[in-house]
């Protein structure tokens, strides 16, 4: 959806157009919950942050600022809920990295499935300043400019982190016969 | 032997095709004499392939349901109205349709003393000829939000009837248990709007709806002749399994 789209369904939330709001929902539901279940490996966990982050997109429409691009706003609220989940979770028990083996199910005998799972064990060893731009690169198909907005990061910093996120991924990988 | 940062930085920039013509030159030139940095290059090139390939994983499908019921109503936009003032609001006949549906399905599954008869009628006049909208007042409602079972139910009331409206989405088959100790108190009739996937029937303090998997809207009327306080006690099942239990408090108007 372009920018001009969004702005125009905004100004309609804005003024009170619920079917508006399902519009952008629709749009952007699957992004928010993939980067939620990509920061938190946990499926439950990433429903909840979704529906939070929703919920706060709903309630704070008037500090939207119009020049900026509407997926910089919701991707950035989106790793902040995920980012205090996460801080939620740490103090009453430490992360299982090993819970990317969840959900043993029929769908783990597909190769696309090991290989996510994989992957997404092979993230949660990252700390999350480089999962985020992970995250926003390859999963969310952001450009270095586009990461910078959203962290509001310089892109030599995005660069950076990226870089150094694929190394320890590739040996993690590795690592895990992937 | 380590490679110097400046062509790691050059590897990646290439593999995202951010890289200008003369550090693309300098690059291959590199990799032209160097066997470790073509390994990197084509490892990272592997680990951004994959990466990019894994598959999107799909949102919960009633998600969107409840993120829908639980933002609030907006500034100058009226509550959503409930499930008979949607049924009332359009052609009838659209409707009595499916009603008539409910009801003979209704008929053929209940014990013939439960039923009045003059409230049938009633109520099938509601749906049928009624053009003005029915005052209905609101008494309460939960929101269930499982893996099996997402939504709203709320118990409005319509004089001696009480209404349940059902607003839900389900993952799979669904059974809806509602149980109310009022022995005076009947199943009085049952409607759905837009959809055909969930069936009715009853018994004496308890009506048992079936639901198919999706998004339903539907109603049970029921007839509280004697305007008694009451207790719905809700459960949902799949697979015989009980997902969600609640319960709805209904209390006259003075």
């Amino acid at each position: 959806m372009s920018k001009t789209d969004d702005t125009k369904l905004i100004e309609r939330c804005i003024s009170g157009d619920r079917q508006a709001f399902e519009a952008l929902l629709a749009e952007y539901e699957k992004p928010v919950y993939n980067a939620a279940y990509r920061m938190l490996n946990n499926r439950d966990d990433a429903r909840d942050v979704t529906q939070t982050v929703f919920l706060k997109v709903f309630q704070n429409f008037g500090q939207y600022d119009p020049s900026r691009r509407f997926f910089s706003w919701i991707y950035r609220i989106t790793l902040n809920e995920s980012i205090n989940w996460l801080g939620k979770a740490n103090r009453l028990e430490p992360l299982a990295f090993e819970a990317a083996d969840e959900g043993k199910g029929p769908e783990q005998e597909f190769e696309s499935a090991r290989v996510s799972a994989t992957v997404q064990a092979a993230l949660m060893t990252i700390n999350t300043d480089y999962r985020t731009v992970v995250i926003l690169k390859h999963f969310l198909g952001c450009s270095y400019v586009e990461i910078g907005e959203i962290l509001e990061l310089p892109e030599k910093t995005v660069k950076s982190r990226l870089y150094t996120a694929r190394q320890h991924l590739k040996d993690e990988l590795t690592d895990q016969g992937l | 032997m380590t490679i110097e940062q400046k062509f790691t930085d050059l590897i990646n920039a290439d593999i995202d095709g951010d890289i200008s013509a003369a550090d693309k030159d300098e690059l291959q030139a590199f990799l032209g004499d160097n066997a470790e940095g073509r390994a990197l290059h084509d490892e990272l090139a592997s680990l951004c392939d994959t990466l990019n390939g894994v598959e999107q994983e799909a949102p919960p499908p009633y998600m969107r349901h409840i993120i829908m019921n639980s933002v609030p109503p907006t500034q100058g936009k009226e509550e959503s109205p409930g499930f008979l003032q949607i049924l009332l609001a359009t052609p009838a006949l659209k409707y009595s349709v499916t009603f008539a549906a409910g009801v003979i399905l209704t008929l053929s599954m209940l014990n013939s003393n439960q039923i009045s008869h003059r409230t049938f009628d009633a109520v099938t006049g509601l749906v049928g000829t009624v053009a003005e909208p029915v005052e209905t007042t609101f008494a309460h409602s939960i929101s269930l939000s499982e893996t099996d079972i997402a939504g709203t139910v709320s118990l409005r009331s319509a004089g001696s009837i009480i209404i349940l409206d059902f607003d839900l989405v389900s993952a799979d088959h669904i059974e809806v248990q509602a149980d109310y100790t009022d022995k005076t108190i009947w199943f009085n009739g049952f409607a759905q709007l837009e959809s055909e996937g969930t069936t009715v029937s009853a018994e004496t303090g308890q009506v048992r709806l079936t639901m198919e998997e999706g998004k339903r809207r539907y109603a049970v009327y029921l007839q509280n002749k004697g305007a008694r306080n009451t207790t719905i006690n809700l459960r949902f099942l799949a697979d015989g399994r009980v997902v969600h239990q609640a319960k709805l408090d209904y209390a006259p108007e003075d």
